[in-house]
């Protein structure tokens, strides 16, 4: 078939048109890097703000992503929503409402992200157009990884999230602990990346396909009985394993974290902010879409292995979780700090996953009351990333605007700072209190979540009551490094000839209560009743389709 | 003119004026340059006397729409409304002309009101309504209630008008208190000088507006818990003007003196709520209307079907009054399933009141008894009544002009308009009570009175023993009579309190009869107005001709009332005696206060040279008061006056009324007591007129020296001037054991409790220590150790962060590596080994194998 023939089939194909629509935001934010590049060769970069394109084109494809999410939920007339899941371009990306969600999830924290890098003065005007060029680019890479419904495409989302990420950590050029930070990224994701692919070729060529929905299927007519003592068996788990450990990576999940202190450390904090949060939830959703293709099935020797991964995931989260707050102990610098705290949040969310595998591979099979437990898991991990996103936004944008008035990152130099910036000084609490997961904050409420799916988990698997307790000792462990934070910003005095911090409250400190805002909003009021419903209903059509 | 819904927005403005006047006035030391501003005084006069104004028109207002008919049978003058009346008259004559089709004014009223004209009157009866809803707690609403009749309308008029003479009086009297540095000579301070303090000129002002914007509400309110309100407010208003100079120890304890004897009082006054309550269901005097929830009438108006357009009139309930007694004015008593005899509760139709289950209401006869001696009891405090009598003389401690408003024409009139008020809800036994409680009142106040020397005292005895008058003339069923000399004495009573202010403000705050003497010299208006004073309430009059002072009227319709009453029950004679007896020696001491003040030779030349006559501001007032005194009551019982209150007086009242079944006594009618009229008067002037000859013998003309009658009757005399030991006995059975049982509190408070509390608290310091000892070895050092370990290991973990990239490249193949081992080695080998519980259940399942391919 010349290439040709394969055009023509391909315009030819009456699904094409439908596909393209249903891509419409990742388009736009495809047009807008073109304009960017484009408006650059034309110098028109000198009179037009770099910012307003990609501010626009995340704004506009929100409002799509928005509007089609309601849409699917059947908040909007329109077309009707079928039960099941839809696809996208021959079936390489699944069409639900964990891809919508995420599509909102990622363009609104992209929107948010530009206004802090316009208001933070990160980059300059000179490479804007490069660095959002980047920033974007990583974007689609991410909504391609929460949309994934083939295997390639995951290895094609993560090299696409994954290269721009190499960039933009090293983007203040010039400074060498930023340029050795991107360098150490780019080689350990390149060996993460390797070993994953190594992982994606076992499967394919086991199953003979690298599709998603059919793994299941296939594998439960291939796998013996015997468990380890089954070539096809190991094989099979080896595979996984090795997938796992690219996940594992953009994760930040231990032993796979290396990269993250040293990475957030030499980059500037907008990017650190980015990273931590939007590479999360795509590699979060990604990793469900995974584990939920393994899962299905009726053969019990999948489930008995599915169970072992799950077990096995969540031990992986308990050590995650424990070295990310103990590592943090040590820690002198903000945002190093705040890497250790995004490996141990990383842990937690893990655990969540965790449970839901172990739910949906109990002794009963994927009933319904395996389903909804599952459901329960993820609507965990859906509320935890939402706070997530506000909560390590709000506490880097603060870093950020700090780091523009004394010029340092340091935890010693942030002395006396809570008197002196009032407002920033009781967001950055209250971003830190939710991080810890104290109540009235949304911190508490995700961290509520995964741990009673967990509480569940625990009864088809004692382990999981193990690693419960784990992850709450953990949560009294955060608590000093997060304190020791707070007491040194509002108990100890300004030093003497320190430099003064001055935040005006428009626009930075507004900024900033806008994000941490929600924190409370959903912490506690009406809205954690319909922002769990949202989680709730995208988590039960994603289980649903399990079969 | 103005249309019958203008009549409580008047009286509500008269009554709300004051009010304003407090709020505005009691800032006043905040706002005013110095303590020499007279504005306050200015705004206190303003404020009362424009609702004296309001009041007269509301008044006139009424008199309108009824066609004047309470003044009908007769032909004279409108009595001491005359002035008010026939200038609002005058004034708004042409409109009222045209906007009446009847054409009713003063005169014309008079002619027709007898005519076919009388059933077109608007007003029907009492107007009842709602100003204001307060609140509603399942079926009681709390509102702010109206009950409007011509009873309150003449309240009103008589309350403003004597208030706004005292308002004026006290502009002169308190003008001592408009200085920064004010000397109160009685107030001794440590070092031997005087106490030294601010004017207090706009404080009292503002505490006479707030009393009078008690007193008002308390005639207006519409239900009993409202009057309770007010009548609770009255009390703390005489509380704050009775200890007006609260350095003195004597005012400050006779304000506590006061308030504590009204309250004993007020503790019946509220059994008799709840009985009223539980039974009853509602407070409200007359009908009301359930719903209302902010101004309307209820009841009172001529009910006309409703215009296009217009609501219906609302639906109203019975009040206390209907639901107590038939439209005849008589209780229904009946016998309930167990033969107690009980009340039966009526309609305004007169048909029986029904339950919700259709069951009749009815409320026990002892039950209702129980609840008229409650209310009464509130009465006996407010009107000082035995035995709660001894407040009121201590309470003189107040300045005179607060005397004269709080303690002769208005508070404790309350305990009289409030017996007058509830008279449809008294039971006979109720009645007899209060008849009998007055008359004891009446003889031993003025017994008192014959000794007392203090000349504020003598005026506060003789108010108490005429409050014991009222009270036995509505006991022995005379409630036009009770209510009359309700009027007479505020008049005469507050010209007499002003005129002996006169006389302590001229002689420089002497208070003592036997320092003065001859004063009618220096001093001739306050003479001779105080002589009218004392006329009046001697009740003299020369007989055979209609030539009579207020009093004479007043007393000579009690006097009646009570010999009709004593013909009636033969047993309760001592009813018709003792207040005739009382009579003379009212008129015995009357006189001798004033030939002991006025006439004879001074006394003490030192008093009588330095005495002045007062400002015009002062006795002006004194002589519009002299002239109402002597001629309020023109007429009598013909008169307009007691016409206009007797227009509202309650059904059955005038008819004999045979004695039911369950009670003892008989009430005179009406023509009963017509009948022994001019006889009881008779008696009554021959009384007088001994007791004023005795008066005139003794201490005007010298024949028997006082001073030789005191030596004979010595222990009669310490008897009387120590108040018939009332103090005394109270002391005995009160106060000592209430200190005595303070005491062995105290003790008990010390030793026990107080012993047990420091037990606890060295317990608590014991434990404390104890707890420190714990919190800092096992707690902190727990904290710590976790602290310290877990940041240990944090450190330990920095060892495996080195930065190097080969390293982390080295990392990345052992942790495969290591996590293949791991899963190898904890894999389930399948169900022949030993595999987890949870695998070997998944195991048992019998599982059809799937095809391959099955999409």
């Amino acid at each position: 078939m010349n290439f040709e023939s394969i055009l023509t089939g391909v315009m030819n194909d009456a699904s094409w048109g439908r596909s393209l629509g249903l891509f419409a935001p990742e388009l736009i934010l495809c047009v807008s890097i073109v304009a960017l590049l484009l408006l650059r060769l034309v110098n028109a970069d000198r009179w037009l703000p770099s910012y307003l394109i990609p501010l626009f084109a995340s704004l506009t494809a929100l409002g799509i992503a928005v509007y089609s999410f309601f849409q699917m939920h059947g908040a909007i007339e329109g077309i009707p929503t079928p039960g099941t899941t839809q696809t996208m371009f021959t079936g390489l990306l699944a069409y639900d409402s964990l891809t919508l969600f995420l599509r909102v999830f990622l363009l609104g924290f992209l929107a948010l992200v530009v206004t802090l890098t316009m208001l933070s003065g990160i980059p300059d005007a000179e490479d804007g157009p490069d660095f959002y060029t980047l920033l974007l680019g990583s974007t689609i890479g991410m909504m391609l990884m929460s949309s994934a419904n083939h295997l390639l495409i995951l290895f094609l989302g993560i090299e696409m999230t994954s290269v721009p990420s190499y960039a933009m950590v090293g983007f203040l050029k010039g400074r060498r602990v930023s340029s050795e930070a991107a360098f150490k990224y780019v080689v350990y994701g390149a060996g993460a990346a390797g070993v994953m692919l190594y992982g994606i070729s076992l499967l394919g060529g086991l199953t003979g396909t690298l599709e998603m929905p059919v793994l299941a299927s296939r594998l439960s007519a291939l796998l013996g009985p015997g468990g380890m003592n089954d070539p096809t068996s190991r094989t099979v788990a080896l595979a996984a394993m090795m997938v796992l450990v690219g996940l594992a990576f953009k994760l930040s999940v231990f032993p796979f974290h290396f990269w993250c202190p040293d990475a957030f450390e030499g980059a500037a904090a907008e990017v650190g902010g980015y990273l931590s949060v939007a590479s999360k939830g795509a590699a979060f959703a990604l990793l469900v879409r995974f584990l939920l293709a393994f899962t299905g099935g009726t053969s019990v020797d999948l489930t008995s292995l599915n169970l072992a991964l799950g077990v096995g995931l969540g031990v992986v989260a308990a050590a995650t979780a424990t070295f990310g707050n103990l590592a943090a102990y040590s820690q002198t610098n903000v945002k190093r700090l705040l890497a250790y705290s995004t490996i141990a949040h990383a842990g937690y969310m893990l655990m969540g996953v965790a449970a839901m595998v172990v739910l949906l591979n109990g002794p009963g099979g994927v009933d319904a009351a395996a389903k909804g437990e599952a459901a329960t898991c993820i609507e965990g991990l859906l509320y935890y990333l939402a706070v997530y996103l506000f909560m390590n936004l709000g506490a880097f944008a603060i870093v950020a605007f700090i780091r523009n008035e004394i010029y340092s990152e340091e935890i010693s130099d942030y002395a006396g700072l809570g008197r002196q910036v009032p407002l920033l000084g009781a967001c950055m609490m209250i971003c830190l209190f939710s991080l810890i997961g104290l109540p009235p904050f949304g911190g508490f409420v995700g961290k509520f979540m995964i741990f009673a799916s967990l509480f569940q988990a625990g009864k088809i698997h004692m382990a999981m009551w193990v690693i419960l307790v784990i992850g709450t000792l953990n949560t009294i462990f955060s608590l000093f490094y997060y304190l020791r934070v707070l007491k040194v910003m509002f108990l100890e005095s300004r030093p003497e000839g320190a430099r003064r911090a001055r935040v005006s409250f428009m626009p930075s400190g507004a900024f900033v209560l806008l994000v941490t805002l929600p924190l409370l909003l959903l912490g506690a009021s009406p809205l954690v009743n319909s922002m769990s419903d949202a989680a709730t209903r995208v988590a039960s059509m994603l289980v649903a389709a399990v079969r | 003119m103005f249309s019958p819904t203008a009549i409580p927005k008047f009286l509500a403005v008269a009554w709300l004026l004051p009010l304003l006047g407090f709020a505005v006035e009691i800032f006043a030391g905040r706002w005013q340059r110095d303590r020499k501003d007279r504005t306050a005084a200015g705004l206190a006069v303003a404020c009362i006397a424009t609702g004296f104004v309001c009041s007269a028109l509301a008044l006139f207002t009424w008199g309108i729409h009824t066609g004047w008919a309470a003044l009908a049978p007769s032909a004279h003058g409108e009595g001491h409304h005359g002035e008010s009346h026939s200038a609002a008259h005058d004034a708004g004559h042409d409109e009222h002309a045209k906007a009446d089709d009847h054409g009713h004014d003063a005169e014309h009223a008079k002619a027709e009101s007898n005519d076919e004209a009388h059933a077109d009157h608007a007003i029907t009866g009492p107007l009842t309504g709602t100003f204001y809803t307060l609140a509603r707690f399942g079926s009681l609403q709390l509102s702010i209630d109206f009950y409007i009749d011509s009873l309150t309308l003449v309240m009103f008029t008589m309350v403003t008008f004597i208030a706004t003479c005292i308002h004026l009086f006290a502009t002169g009297y308190m003008s001592e208190e408009l200085t920064d540095d004010y000397v109160d000579h009685q107030v001794h301070t440590r070092n031997g000088g005087h106490f030294h303090r601010p004017g207090r000129f706009y404080r009292f002002f503002a505490f006479l507006s707030l009393f009078c914007f008690s007193m008002l509400g308390l005639v207006i309110a519409g239900n009993i818990f409202m009057v309770f309100v007010f009548w609770e407010l009255v009390g703390v208003c005489s509380y704050f003007l009775i200890g007006f100079y609260v350095e003195r120890k004597s005012a400050s304890t006779a304000a506590n003196k006061a308030f504590i004897m009204n309250r004993v009082g007020d503790f019946g006054f509220l059994i008799g709520l709840m009985v009223l309550w539980t039974y009853f269901g509602t407070f409200s005097f007359g009908a009301y209307n359930p719903e209302a929830t902010g101004y309307g009438i209820a009841s009172g108006l001529k009910v006309e079907a409703p215009h296009e357009g217009e609501e219906a009139a609302p639906t109203v309930a019975t009040g206390l009054f209907g639901m107590a007694r038939g439209s005849d004015g008589q209780l229904r008593i009946d016998q309930d399933v167990d033969g107690v005899a009980t009340v039966v509760m009526t309609q305004a139709d007169d048909t029986d009141l029904l339950d919700a289950e259709g069951n009749h209401r009815m409320i026990p006869y002892v039950l209702l008894t129980i609840a008229g001696l409650g209310i009464f009891a509130g009465c006996i405090g407010k009107s000082a009544q035995f035995p709660l009598q001894t407040w009121l003389p201590d309470a003189m401690e107040g300045p005179t002009p607060v005397s004269a408003l709080v303690h002769s024409a208005t508070m404790v009139a309350a305990g009289v308009y409030l017996a007058a008020r509830f008279y449809p809800m008294f039971t006979h036994e109720v009645l007899l009570t209060i008849a009998y409680i007055g008359c004891i009142t009446a003889f031993v106040a003025a017994t008192i009175a014959i000794v007392a020397t203090d000349i504020k005292k003598v005026l506060a005895y003789s108010t108490i023993s005429q409050l014991g008058y009222m009270m036995l003339g509505i006991g022995v069923g005379g409630w036009g009579a009770g209510l009359f000399h309700l009027i007479t004495h505020a008049f005469f009573k507050s010209l007499m309190f002003l005129a002996s202010g006169s006389v302590i403000y001229g002689c420089h705050h002497e208070q003592e009869m036997p320092k003065m003497g001859g004063l009618w010299r220096k001093m001739p208006i306050t003479a001779f107005t105080m002589l009218a004073g004392v006329i009046a309430i001697a009740g003299l009059a020369i007989p055979g001709t209609p030539i009579a002072f207020s009093g004479f009227h007043s007393k000579d319709a009690i006097v009646a009332n009570a010999l009709a009453f004593t013909y009636a029950n033969p047993s309760h004679f001592l009813l018709f005696v003792v207040p005739l007896v009382t009579a003379g020696i009212t008129a015995f001491y009357m006189f001798r206060l004033w030939f002991y003040t006025f006439a004879g030779k001074p006394r003490d030349h030192h008093v009588y040279d330095h005495c002045h006559e007062s400002p015009r501001v002062m006795t002006t007032p004194l002589i519009v008061l002299a002239v109402l005194a002597a001629g309020c009551a023109i007429g009598g019982e013909e008169g307009p006056l007691y016409k206009l209150i007797t227009f509202s007086q309650p059904a059955g009242v005038d008819a004999m009324d045979p004695p039911p079944a369950v009670a003892q006594t008989t009430l005179p009618g009406h023509e009963a007591v017509h009948a022994v009229h001019s006889q009881a008067g008779m008696y009554a002037l021959i009384a007088a007129f001994l007791g004023t000859g005795i008066a005139w013998l003794v201490y005007g003309k010298g024949v028997l020296d006082p001073a030789d009658v005191k030596r004979q009757l010595s222990s009669l005399h310490t008897f009387l001037s120590e108040k018939w030991q009332f103090d005394t006995l109270y002391d005995v059975m009160f106060v000592r054991p209430v200190h005595v049982v303070s005491s062995w509190c105290t003790a008990f408070d010390r030793v026990v409790i107080d012993g047990f509390l420091h037990f606890l608290s060295r317990l608590t310091i014991k434990v404390a220590h104890v707890d420190r000892r714990f919190d800092e070895g096992v707690v902190d050092g727990f904290v710590n150790l976790m602290a310290d370990s877990t940041y240990s290991v944090g450190r330990s973990f920095r060892v495996l962060q080195t930065g190097k990239l080969r390293q982390y490249v080295m990392f990345i193949a052992v942790s495969v590596v290591f996590l293949f081992v791991l899963v190898f080695a904890f894999f389930p080998r399948g169900s022949s080994t030993s595999a987890p519980e949870a695998d070997v259940k998944v195991s048992s399942r019998v599982v059809p194998r799937p095809e391959v391919n099955r999409d």
